[in-house]
């Protein structure tokens, strides 16, 4: 498309009390015959005058008023005219107040040049960008709209209801012989409705019978799933019965390992044709297809057998890896044991699964003897001087100890239940459960630290210290119900099976003990395979009620995924966003970093490691177009040269010494937005820094930095959002690789005797604004003690 | 382990306090908001925390022999700074009706007198001793003349009542309950290492009570109470009438028998003064108190039980009844001034009949805890 630019520069917001706007004008570069200034350019006349430009035939707006952040639906001129935003107004006006002792320059209206200067830059770097960016046209293909459900317990069964009542198809697929989960085997709930009293019956026969009937739900039971291939709108997925093998299941891979260099050849090269199943990446002609998938896998009971241990080795090996600071913040201790409970060889010491089943089928009575249990310890956490609960207890673990106490008393009038516990967690509602179960003159809580349960007669004897009664006690019971945690399934298999290059199940599960779930604030149900979403149990332990809420929500996220798709979409957090990344694919060396790097394995590749890119799963967050080393990735609105091109067209005095010039490349999440706010708040930063927005630091690719240094740019930093084992990156990885690369960016500076200071990385939040004009004025000033880039004036 | 305490929950005991008022008890989850509001509460191990849990777990041996109980003064702090609704105050208030209950002797009035059910039962028992006596004695009519209360129930006739009610009864069956008192007390204070000796050392101990007196009499500690400031007074005029028909009766005992000066009295008779004025008070400080407990302070705090109100009518009818039957006397009003006479004995009657199952027992048992507290070392003297 012919470019006709337009520039159109506003006054108003005190940008034109701040600046000298004729001068600003006048730095237009000649060729562009379209420009204007306007004091009020975002009410109706100023609009009206762009758009009259518009029918004159230009098609390109850059609109130097305020920050991109806001009024986009002003500016917005349809889908055929590109506008660029020059934030004069956030970026210049309300964050520079004049120097000290600056002297207005001459014949010229403005109290201080540097803020002038940064003025025409930013015009000057909209209109390099604007020449450079196209107007992205949206990939389409025809897709499928059905809703896969993994698991048909009561979150699989709701979500399937909530697909179908949206007027959405679901299959659900059930391992077992007989769907509804735990849930079925329950004798009574805790409370979901108001007042959150008394212990209900389960909804869930209710919610079979609805699913069953529902003309848009199939179930499947004894079903399981070989093989997810595809994408979004686009998943081909091969069932089997359950527990049996299959020639499409998915072939076990050495290379699962994030980070580390895939090797030449994938297991049984030879035979690893598309059509094969021995190839991770082999499409199955035969299989069904879907839109979205939901893993509803739920749970399964922790047993004493699998400690944390292993995971936990993992995870002080990273935290050594990433953060030395961190170090030996909590040293390891050895795995806990929990012989002293007796569970497993004192019958009448059960989890409390096993009593929810026992309750269940009848009245409560001791394993041992069969005679009624007239006391019943339950037991919230292991003790022996540890506060810690066992593993993955929660909330619900409290919630199941009042319930089962309830057990206890309703089976006997006489009967007393204990409750010792370390944490007694009943958040929200719960508190009303807890203190209604809590008035029951035979259930006792306290605090206290279980030493050990032994036997006594034939019954038990319970000793806890440091109890609420203000003494080592013990009790004689009949019973010990231990407060013991639900294991998402996903913790020891892939479940899904997906025929990804990155491999068939979720990265990085340690981060979050095995729960399939990446950034669970920002975007609950989200995975880290675009069009999976995760519901209930496999997402963190949670009841019933919440499991149907959750449900509805991953549903509905499913449902966003396959329209997005069909609109040819990112889903989030780039949600509406139709580019997605080009590749220029005769000058791909197969170094296959873009493949390896990508946190949602939007890429697969061919045989000889070609990356072959499936647009439907990616977030355009642009990790790819950053970790390529030949620069062929790229999208039509945000590539390598629009912004080096950006890099390259603000000024970088060389014959002044005090003007030093200062790169900041902003993460538009997090950083970009906290520069607004820290400007809305009239804090005041150097001016001598000139900012571009970025998708995500992991969009940075290296060249802007070495084309900057070598145009005298001084200093260079780069704010992102926090990585780590609590990142708050929008892409998960995006701003932790780019640490990766600003280090070996360190070693290359070295090498050409640049310090290797020049290069930072910083992390923020958007609610840290206020630290960024002193994190932005420590770097000047660091930059200035070191002195200017040599290379400025080559 | 050797050193972990058996612990037995009582659910009867529950119920039993939650009967006596503390209906509430469940509902604490052991914040200790009302161990650090409470402004009369020691430092160390303070109450009522403890109490409240021990009160949950229904472990009556920590509530009837702890003598934390009786150092609380109701005033209520912590009732209304409770984030639960729990009310300790009113959980302790009934661990001390259940402990003036366990400590009873004979066993069966300690339940019959705290007992809403039996109310009639300790009014019909007096009015059925007078009545047969007055029988007896060919009493049973209103006499002629000039009212003289003494041609109705002739003096004798009283004090052959209430001069063993005084003497024996009295000392009798308290003195069983105080004993039992101390012994738990001291049982519980030996336990839990607060007390040193095995035995209590008694000049020591009575040099306790000796230094508690002046912090009774001044009512310091219901001074220091601010949600129930306003039954300081109140409290202090009932104890000091109590106190002035005491003097009065012991006077009039000796002016009768060794001076031989039988009443009725002159109304300038100095200690017929001190007698009217104490009637007064005491009615007033009744009307007070009871004016008091009606207050509203929220979630139905420091209302009490039929334990408290029990005491609180039986003062108001002593008090009205005396002062009606004197008045009505000094009118002349002959129909109605004997049968109150006859009212007003039966309420003296409950009043010492029932001393130490009821709750004018607390009168005892918390002067001899302030005294042990103070010779445990758990508090000072003032």
């Amino acid at each position: 498309m012919e470019k006709k630019l337009g520039v159109y520069i506003c006054k108003g917001c005190g940008i034109g009390d701040a600046l000298d706007i004729e001068h600003l004008e006048g730095q237009v570069p000649a060729k562009i015959e379209v420009k204007h200034t306007h004091d009020f350019l975002c009410g109706p006349e100023g609009v009206d005058l762009i758009k009259k430009d518009i029918e004159q035939g230009v098609n390109t707006v850059v609109v130097a008023a305020c920050s991109r952040r806001v009024l986009h639906d002003v500016f917005n001129f349809g889908p055929n005219v590109i506008v660029e935003r020059v934030n004069l107004r956030e970026g210049v006006v309300w964050s520079h107040k004049p120097r000290e002792g600056a002297e207005p320059p001459e014949g010229m209206s403005v109290a201080d040049d540097w803020i002038q200067e940064m003025a025409v830059d930013y015009v000057k770097m909209g209109i390099a960008e604007a020449e450079k960016i196209n107007l992205p046209e949206p990939y389409l293909e025809t897709i499928d709209k059905k809703v896969l459900v993994l698991g048909g317990g009561v979150t699989g069964l709701t979500a399937a209801l909530e697909v179908a009542k949206a007027g959405y198809e679901a299959t659900v697929i059930e391992r077992g012989s007989s769907v509804g989960g735990f849930a079925a085997k329950l004798r009574k709930q805790t409370p979901t409705s108001s007042p959150y009293e008394v212990p209900q019956t389960p909804v869930i026969q209710d919610i079979i019978k609805e699913a069953e009937a529902h003309p848009k739900v199939s179930i499947r039971t004894e079903t399981e799933v070989a093989r997810i291939f595809g994408a979004p709108g686009l998943f081909d997925v091969t069932f089997k019965s359950a527990g049996t093998k299959s020639k499409w299941d998915i072939p076990e891979s050495p290379e699962e390992t994030e980070g580390a260099e895939a090797p030449p050849e994938p297991p049984g090269a030879e035979e690893a044709t598309p059509e094969n199943p021995a190839n991770i990446l082999a499409k199955n002609p035969e299989a069904e297809r879907f839109g979205a998938v939901i893993l509803a896998t739920g749970w399964k009971p922790w047993t004493p057998d699998e400690p944390l241990t292993e995971q936990a080795e993992t995870q002080s090996e990273e935290a050594k890896e990433g953060e030395e600071a961190k170090e030996g913040e909590e040293p390891k201790e050895p795995p806990p044991s929990y012989d002293h409970l007796g569970l497993g060889t004192l019958p009448d010491v059960v989890t409390n699964v096993a009593f929810e089943e026992m309750a269940a089928a009848g009245k409560i009575t001791r394993p041992s003897d069969g005679k009624p249990a007239a006391s019943v310890a339950f037991v919230q956490c292991p003790g022996r001087g540890s506060d810690e609960d066992f593993p993955y207890a929660s909330s619900i673990t409290s919630m199941v100890a009042l319930k089962q106490a309830k057990y206890v008393r309703e089976d006997n009038p006489d009967a007393k239940a204990y409750i010792i516990y370390q944490h007694m967690r009943t958040p929200g509602q719960n508190e009303y459960f807890y203190k209604a179960i809590q008035q029951d003159e035979g259930i006792f809580l306290t605090k206290g630290d279980v030493v050990g349960v032994s036997k006594n007669g034939d019954g038990l004897i319970l000793e806890a210290n440091d109890t609420l009664l203000g003494d080592n006690i013990s009790l004689n019971v009949d019973m010990v119900v231990l407060g013991t945690g639900m294991v998402p399934l996903t913790k020891d298999e892939p479940v899904l099976n997906l025929a990804y290059r990155q491999g068939p199940g979720f990265r990085d599960l340690d981060l979050f003990d095995g729960y399939a779930d990446s950034n669970y604030i920002c975007f609950p149900y989200e995975t880290r395979r675009t069009g999976i979403y995760v519901a209930g149990t496999a997402r963190r332990s949670m009841g019933i009620g919440e499991c149907m809420e959750d449900a509805a929500g991953a549903a509905l996220k499913a449902i966003q995924c396959i329209e997005s798709a069909n609109r040819g979409m990112a889903v989030h957090p780039r949600s509406g966003d139709v580019t997605y990344p080009d590749f220029f694919f005769q000058r791909c060396t197969q170094c296959k970093r873009c493949t390896e790097e990508c946190p949602f394995g939007a890429l697969d590749d061919d045989e000889k490691g070609t990356p072959l890119p499936n647009p439907t799963r990616c977030r355009r967050c642009g990790t790819c177009m950053g970790a390529c080393p030949e620069r062929i990735i790229g999208f039509a609105d945000y590539n390598i040269d629009s912004i080096g091109s950006m890099v390259k067209a603000f000024d970088v005095p060389d014959d002044d010494e005090e003007k030093f010039r200062i790169l900041v490349l902003a993460c538009e999440n997090d950083a970009y937005p906290a520069l607004d706010i820290a400007a809305m708040n009239g804090l005041d930063y150097s001016s001598l820094v000139r900012v571009i927005p970025v998708r995500c630091l992991g969009s940075v690719n290296v060249v802007w930095i070495k084309d900057a240094l070598s145009r005298g740019v001084d200093g260079i930093l780069t704010i992102g959002c926090k990585f780590g084992d609590d990142y708050q990156c929008h892409f998960i990885k995006g701003s932790e690789l780019f640490s990766i690369r600003t280090d070996k960016i360190g070693e290359a500076l070295k090498s050409l005797a640049l310090e290797k200071e020049r290069v930072q990385q910083v992390q923020i939040a958007i609610d840290e604004y206020d630290k960024l004009p002193g994190i932005i004025n420590g770097f000047v000033e660091e930059m200035v003690n070191i002195g200017p880039n040599p290379f400025k004036g080559w | 382990m050797a050193d972990s305490k058996r612990v037995e929950p009582d659910l009867k005991f529950v119920k039993d306090l939650k009967a006596m008022g503390a209906d509430t008890l469940k509902k604490c989850y052991q914040c200790a908001t009302c161990s650090v509001v409470c402004p009369i509460s020691p430092e160390e191990r303070p109450f009522p925390r403890k109490e409240m849990i021990a009160a949950q777990w229904g472990l009556q041996d920590r509530l009837v022999g702890n003598m934390d109980v009786w150092l609380c003064h109701y005033c209520n702090d912590c009732s209304t700074y409770c984030p639960r609704g729990a009310r300790p105050g009113d959980v302790l208030n009934a661990a001390r009706a259940l402990a003036v209950r366990a400590y009873a002797w004979p066993a069966c009035l300690g339940r019959i007198v705290p007992d809403a059910r039996y109310w009639w039962l300790l009014f019909a028992i007096p009015a059925a001793i007078f009545l047969v006596i007055l029988g007896a004695a060919g009493h049973l009519h209103i006499p002629e003349g000039e009212i003289e209360f003494a041609k109705f129930f002739p003096t004798i006739l009283v004090d052959s009542i209430f001069v063993p009610l005084a003497v024996l009864w009295i000392p009798i069956t308290f003195g069983i309950g105080i004993k039992r008192f101390m012994n738990e007390i001291h049982t519980n204070a030996v336990a839990d290492g607060r007390a040193k000796r095995k035995d209590i050392v008694l000049p020591d101990f009575l040099r306790s009570l000796v230094c508690v007196v002046p912090t009774i009499l001044r009512h310091s500690k219901f001074e220091q109470c601010t949600q129930n400031k306003d039954r300081y007074i109140p409290h202090l005029l009932v104890l000091f009438s109590f106190l002035g028909l005491f003097i009065v009766t012991n006077v009039f005992f000796v002016a009768l028998y060794i001076l031989h000066s039988p009443g009725p009295y002159s109304q300038l008779n100095p200690v017929k003064i001190l007698a009217n004025a104490s009637a007064v008070a005491l009615i007033l400080g009744a009307v007070w108190l009871i004016n008091n407990r009606l207050k509203d302070r929220g979630e139905n705090v420091g209302r009490g039980s039929y334990f408290d109100w029990s005491l609180l009518i039986l003062v108001l009818g002593l008090g009205v009844t005396g002062l009606l039957s004197e008045l009505t006397r000094l009118v002349h009003l002959p129909a109605i001034a004997y049968p109150m006479y006859f009212v007003h004995l039966v309420f003296v009657f409950c009043l010492f009949a029932y001393l130490p199952f009821g709750k004018l027992a607390h009168l005892v048992y918390r002067t001899l805890a302030m005294a042990y507290s103070h010779y445990s070392g758990r508090e000072p003297c003032e």
